[in-house]
């Protein structure tokens, strides 16, 4: 009623005022429409409705189909620009990595588990390569470690015996499972976070030692942490060992993988240029320690 | 509706309806007929039956300048029913295929129990079974299917399917062999062959497969085109059976043969399936059998405007590599029941 009376009113206007009010009116998609109204009012441009509509970050349910994403430019949700030199590029389609490797098949009773590796490929979204895994009725991708080949059989485990395990690469144990020295990757900070450290193309962390119940742990960095002996890690270094051996060759290249140049621009060069030797940053720990007071009490 | 609500795995099929059988990137394609294979209980036979061998060899099962013939209806689909430079082979395929099965209907006048045959497409199957306490379906649009009024004699004697009770199925331990089937919820499990029970020709005989989508990412590769072919053909034979024994499980007295028939327009897969038994719930006892006859080429590549390099022609217009064994197997499986 509404829109045929504006409709109506807007044919006695000019020919651009009619079709502002139909546009304000009608949302183009109307999926979007609840969720993207407020951002549509008016004229709305590309650029916002893609940094604003991710869809392909609020998934749910997990697939292993690649998934279309929309390239930001850098902008977050409110469109500014949060990351410099940002844009361009081949397009990526991303890939759900499950940083969780001991996740449990729905249904499946507790304990460890095997999965087989049936690829090893590119990712785009990543230096290091994934890898696709099967067990039981799921499919999944992972992290792969070094030497992954397809057919190889992986185990997930959550037992921390009284012995340490001689593990395989490519398994997944807890800290507190494995012998001090082993090579680790895709460690987690919490029990049950998911991997956030050492990810990168071939680089790996060390086990350095266990004290009562958490370990200490060598990053790429050279920092030490310390985390709960529970935390799951990747036996083995990341995949894709000679990433940082590649030469991008011209500039042309970095455009493709969506890097903006640099500005030729003259800087005078300030305090953080040179060669400095500082010590290294202090052991980050993840352990809530029992305190002095909390020990008095 | 009122029917009891039950978590089954359907083997996905049929084109509009859905996409692949089993799909996903990066699924090794030998699993998928082995896959197929521990679904439906069988045990593979590399190479056509000794039947039909010899049907394919015998000359008077032959068509009087077959070659010449096959060529035409050859010709026929990728240069001569279209003006495109390029055949697309949504059209190319159907029409090779409808060719070849005129050709094949010309032996009426030899074998007069040919015209006792019927072609039927856009008919809707579902097969329900129960394989190690999972609840497995085949359901959707598939080929076309030929039926007859007489069913196909069995293709293995009785010892060999005594024979198949020593053979284990192979399993893909740590995956599950109901790996990336869909979880679908039914409120009826039913077995449907897709026709009236008073329809005149009630003997599935063979199906035909077609692959014909001009993207290659759409069409079935060879591999899971033959586990398709392989779950529908048993799928038909699973509700023949279902109507001709009953809902109980049990050993087949007289087995039912399916046949199929799948191609992309140039590569032909051709199966003979053998339906002995319907206790699909355990691993043992009598097991199916299948014989599958992979990647058998009709030609190699058809040229449509010779290829001239330097005033010089180097590859002539028409059709390089033309096998004539292919079409001896495909009239074979047509006349198999008829000779």
């Amino acid at each position: 009623m509404v829109s045929s009376l504006t409709r109506a009113f807007g044919a006695m206007l000019l020919g651009s005022g009619s079709r502002l009010s139909q546009v304000a009116l009608q949302p183009k998609d109307p999926c979007l429409g609840g969720q993207l109204l407020s951002a549509c009012h008016g004229f709305s441009t590309c650029a916002v409705l893609s940094t604003a509509n991710p869809l392909w970050k609020y998934r749910i349910k997990y697939t292993i189909r690649p998934i279309g994403m929309k390239k930001t430019g850098g902008r977050d949700h409110t469109g500014r620009i949060k990351v410099h030199g940002i844009g361009g590029g081949h397009k990526q389609r991303y890939r759900m990595i499950d940083f969780k490797r001991l996740r449990p098949e729905d249904g499946a009773e507790p304990g460890p588990f095997v999965e087989k590796v049936i690829n090893v490929q590119y990712d785009p979204c990543r230096s290091a390569d994934i890898a696709l895994v099967a067990g039981g009725n799921r499919k999944r991708w992972i992290i792969a470690t070094e030497n992954m080949q397809p057919g190889d059989l992986i185990k997930n485990s959550t037992h921390i015996g009284r012995m340490a395990v001689s593990a395989k690469e490519g398994d997944a144990y807890p800290l507190g499972a494995l012998p001090v020295g082993t090579l680790i990757s895709c460690l987690e900070s919490h029990p049950g976070k998911g991997a956030q450290y050492i990810r990168a193309a071939g680089t790996c962390g060390v086990l350095l030692r266990k004290v009562n119940g958490t370990a200490i742990v060598q990053l790429p960095s050279k920092r030490h942490m310390q985390v709960l002996e529970t935390c799951i890690a990747t036996v083995g270094r990341v995949s894709n060992v000679d990433h940082n051996k590649r030469v991008i060759g011209k500039a042309g290249r970095s455009r493709w993988l969506g890097r903006r140049p640099h500005t030729g621009l003259w800087h005078r060069k300030g305090g953080s240029a040179g060669r400095k030797i500082k010590p290294l940053p202090p052991m980050k720990c993840y352990v809530n320690l029992p305190t002095a007071a909390a020990a008095r009490d | 509706r009122g029917g009891s609500r039950r978590a089954l795995r359907r083997a996905r099929c049929g084109p509009g309806r859905c996409g692949r059988w089993c799909g996903g990137p990066g699924r090794p394609r030998s699993c998928r007929v082995k896959q197929a294979l521990w679904l439906t209980k069988t045990k593979l036979m590399k190479g056509l039956p000794p039947k039909v061998l010899s049907i394919m060899d015998d000359l008077a099962n032959q068509l009087e300048n077959q070659d010449e013939r096959v060529r035409n209806a050859i010709f026929h689909a990728c240069f001569w029913a279209t003006t495109e430079v390029v055949p697309r082979r949504k059209t190319y395929c159907p029409i090779l295929v409808e060719d070849l099965l005129h050709l094949c209907r010309t032996m009426t006048s030899k074998f007069p129990s040919l015209s006792k045959r019927m072609l039927g497409r856009n008919y809707s199957l579902t097969a329900t079974w129960e394989r190690e306490s999972v609840l497995l379906q085949v359901h959707g649009l598939n080929g076309m299917l030929l039926n007859a009024m007489n069913p196909i004699q069995p293709v293995a004697s009785k010892d060999e399917i005594l024979a198949t009770e020593n053979y284990t199925l192979e399993t893909f331990y740590p995956i599950s062999p109901t790996i990336d089937l869909q979880d679908v919820n039914v409120y009826e499990e039913k077995n449907d062959t897709g026709f009236r029970e008073d329809y005149p020709y009630p003997h599935p005989h063979t199906l035909y497969f077609m692959e014909s989508n001009n993207l290659r990412s759409y069409r079935f590769r060879p591999e899971p085109l033959q586990a398709k072919m392989l779950m529908f053909a048993f799928g038909n034979a699973l509700a023949k059976a279902r109507i001709l024994y009953g809902d109980e499980p049990r050993v087949l007295e007289q087995p039912i043969v399916v046949q199929s028939i799948g191609t992309d327009g140039r590569v032909f897969q051709f199966m003979v399936f053998q339906l002995n038994t319907t206790e699909l719930a355990s691993n043992d006892g009598v097991k199916n059998l299948v014989w599958i006859d992979s990647d058998q080429l009709m030609y190699e590549y058809a040229q449509r405007i010779p290829s001239i390099r330097k005033k010089v022609v180097t590859v002539p217009a028409g059709i390089h590599g033309y096998d004539p064994d292919t079409f001896k197997k495909f009239l074979a499986l047509y006349l198999h029941g008829a000779v």
